[in-house]
């Protein structure tokens, strides 16, 4: 029997891609592949970054879930809040089984045994999964080019299970893994993985993008084209975590522009065309990483040194995205400028609660 | 490869690896999840080059490990793909996380094992340790004896696992080098044998945008008895339907196969080997020479090991005096510190009035070919045995005893 060709989906661009785009959209899609009523915290950067994501996918769409805060919270037997397929995988499986996904549906439209458009396929991988335990299939899956995308919503810890350090928390992070003391008074004291350029430079043939829940049209557009690029793609996303970041729950989408605006966070994407990267996009304003850090406990105890620490690891951020360094920010990166976070004791007393 | 050919069937001369491969050409898999380790490699091999020719049309992934061919397999058979897989020694155990999960999903993936000894050291003999090791696991579970018994039980598991009534995954096992190496004759069938043998895989509940479904989500403490409890009813339930998937077999193919136990010589058998696998050939050739000596010896190999066919086994063992488990895994600590075999035959004739006298024999370790001087031994400990009225211990190390 002849090979049927498969076909596949072509998403349209949403307009006002510009950063200011932070409410009510028009052109936003009204379907919701994923729906209320799960059991995820207030104020939950994930679940938004879900809602975005599989919004901006549409129906023809099934979703991966590793094991992580978006299995255990969203994913209550007999009431899910997924309105497309979704299947729960292991957290190491999370290339590995959205590549089994993709493969099926080459081979069955190919043999004439599913008649439909190829199906937009999303691993929705938490932190742990797509930087630790995960690694090696995320990047086989990429590598070998299967027609999906794996987004790792990047909560910066391992968060349910009681908010563990993983290779994605920021220097200076208390989590119960790496807690603050007298010994360890920066807490985390390693600094994150730099997974989405490992991803870029390691598989230049696949879209590879990074984005923030504080910047909802140019999350959902980069997800679109990462769904219209035929081979793999891969996000990272900033999407915080109250319970672990321990925030006033409605400040999540402002955190998700702090992070952006303080050089923490770089947004770009990676040309798999031009084998270049695209740094066009520039915050509204730029920030001293003290805005970002002074809002969250989870770094409630950090000496001026630690935020200088910081500061200059937010500027060499900045440097390789081509942006000229403001003189404050400078001045911001030399500890005899900066002072110790007054909130350290409130912070521990929440971090106990845990 | 030799080939003779009546109709549209060939007898050709292949190696188990080959059966194997030739078995998921028959059966038109859509996805293949490939790693290398030997000495299941071989299939793999055939299979990428039956990709390359075009002579069948699946997706072939060259995965990053064990554990990632499992998970590639967990995910195409979500979606309704037909898929194999497979895996030696410590390739096996590597995966062994996603054993629970996808017999827990219902998902009929096939896995092809050539057994191999786990490490240390490195070891590319034969032993059954790292297969057995996933028993309980909820896959259906059996060992071949040869390419053409490899062949036709990959044929059975996939219409056995993808029956509505089982769903359930399947580990085709042979013994690593002693059938996955050596080459004999096999029969390979007429397509429209096995088109009307094993129709397409339809599986129920797919990963499908038309019809959304959610597979896996976590569940309350309450909410896990019943869930466990309707695997465990598919692994009882599939025994009846194993007995009729090989009548069907023997109906279309010609060859038929007792689901449970071979019996060899055992009519008026007073000790009999109990085994699994390939040593089981040696085993008939070694029993042939000693009846002509004047022993009463016999074999009973177990051709299913999950389910485990319990009264079966009972209704065997039990006419004979004495039993002797050649085990070939590892069963450290065990209840009879030897293989793991022992315990579930014991097990089984617990309930049976008069029981035989069992003990195990640790031979054929390290994927040691167990030689005839060896069964000459074993015999003699078991009629040794059934004169003295009891065993002598529980296991016996083959090769390191008087």
């Amino acid at each position: 029997m002849p090979a049927i060709e498969v076909q596949r989906q072509m998403l349209p661009m949403l307009g006002s891609p510009n950063q200011g785009a932070r409410f009510y959209n028009p052109e936003l899609p009204a379907t919701e592949p994923f729906v209320p009523g799960h059991r995820t915290c207030a104020g939950c950067g994930p679940s938004i970054q879900y809602r975005m994501t599989s919004k901006a996918a549409g129906d023809n769409t099934i979703l991966v879930g590793p094991t992580g805060c978006m299995y255990v919270a969203n994913s209550s037997y007999l009431c899910t809040p997924y309105n497309v397929p979704w299947a729960h995988t292991q957290i190491g499986s999370s290339g590995s089984f959205t590549a089994g996904v993709a493969a099926a549906y080459e081979a069955m439209i190919r043999k004439g045994k599913w008649k439909g458009t190829f199906p937009n396929i999303i691993c929705e991988a938490g932190d742990g999964s797509a930087s630790d335990i995960g690694l090696a299939s995320v990047s086989g899956a990429l590598y070998r080019n299967h027609d999906c995308l794996i987004i790792c919503y990047d909560n910066e810890q391992y968060a349910n299970t009681g908010i563990q350090a993983s290779s994605r928390t920021p220097y200076g992070g208390m989590t119960t893994f790496s807690p603050p003391g007298p010994k360890v008074p920066e807490a985390k004291t390693l600094f994150p993985k730099d997974l989405a350029r490992m991803m870029a430079a390691g598989h230049p043939h696949c879209y590879v993008a990074t984005a923030s829940v504080g910047y909802p049209i140019d999350l959902m557009n980069k997800v679109r084209k990462a769904l219209n690029h035929k081979g793999a793609a891969f996000m990272m996303i900033y999407t915080p975590c109250q319970k672990g970041f321990v925030y006033e729950t409605p400040r999540s989408i402002d955190l998700g522009r702090l992070v952006v605006e303080s050089g923490l966070y770089p947004i770009w994407e990676w040309d798999p065309e031009k084998r270049e990267f695209d740094y066009s996009f520039r915050p509204a304003s730029m920030r001293p990483v003290s805005e970002y850090l002074k809002l969250q406990g989870r770094f409630g105890h950090l000496h001026a040194e630690h935020i200088a620490t910081l500061q200059k690891f937010a500027n060499q951020q900045w440097k390789m995205m081509n942006v000229a360094i403001p003189e404050a920010l400078i001045k911001a990166a030399d500890a005899k400028n900066l002072v110790d976070m007054a909130s350290a004791e409130a912070a521990a007393a929440v971090a106990q609660t845990v | 490869m030799a080939t003779a050919t009546a109709g549209k069937k060939k007898t050709v001369r292949i190696n188990g690896c080959v059966a194997s491969a030739q078995a998921a050409k028959y059966a038109d898999v859509d996805v293949i999840a490939a790693y290398p380790i030997r000495p299941y490699t071989a299939t793999m091999m055939a299979l990428a080059q039956m990709v390359a020719n075009g002579e069948l049309d699946a997706e072939y992934i060259v995965a990053d490990s064990e554990h990632s061919q499992l998970s590639i397999a967990h995910g195409a058979a979500s979606c309704g793909a037909r898929v194999f897989t497979g895996s030696s020694g410590v390739g096996v155990q590597f995966a062994f996380e996603l054993y629970s999960p996808i017999s827990g999903a219902r998902m009929p993936v096939q896995m092809m094992i050539a057994d191999r000894t786990l490490d240390p050291p490195g070891d590319f003999g034969s032993e059954h340790t790292e297969a057995l090791s996933t028993r309980d696991m909820g896959w259906l579970m059996g060992w071949s004896c040869d390419a053409q018994e490899a062949f036709d039980n990959h044929l059975m598991a996939y219409r056995i696992g993808e029956d509505p009534r089982v769903l359930l995954p399947q580990m085709v096992c042979q013994d690593g080098f002693f059938v996955s190496h050596i080459t004999t004759d096999c029969e390979l069938p007429d397509p429209g044998q096995v088109k009307e043998f094993l129709p397409p895989y339809k599986h129920p509940y797919p990963l499908d945008p038309r019809h959304p479904v959610s597979h896996g989500p976590q569940i309350m403490p309450e909410q896990g008895p019943p869930l466990q409890l309707e695997r465990a009813r598919a692994m009882e339930g599939a025994m009846p339907v194993i007995e009729e998937i090989h009548d069907q077999f023997a109906r279309i193919f010609g060859r038929r196969y007792d689901p449970w136990l071979e019996e060899y010589m055992t009519d008026d058998a007073e000790v009999v080997f109990f085994l699994q696998g390939a040593h089981g050939v040696t085993a008939r050739h070694a029993i042939r020479h000693m009846r002509a000596r004047g022993a009463k010896v016999g074999m009973v190999r177990l051709r299913t090991y999950r389910p485990y066919p319990t009264e079966q086994v009972a209704a065997s063992l039990s006419k004979f005096k004495v039993v002797g488990v050649i085990e070939t895994n590892m069963g450290l600590g065990s209840v009879s510190s030897g293989g793991s075999l022992y315990a579930e035959a014991v097990a089984a004739l617990y309930e049976v009035p008069k029981r035989p006298l069992v003990f195990s024999f640790m031979a054929g370790m390290g994927g040691e070919a167990i030689v005839m001087k060896e069964f000459y031994w074993m015999t003699n400990k078991m009629i040794e045995a059934q004169k003295r009225g009891k065993i002598e211990k529980r296991a016996h190390w083959v090769g390191f005893e008087e």
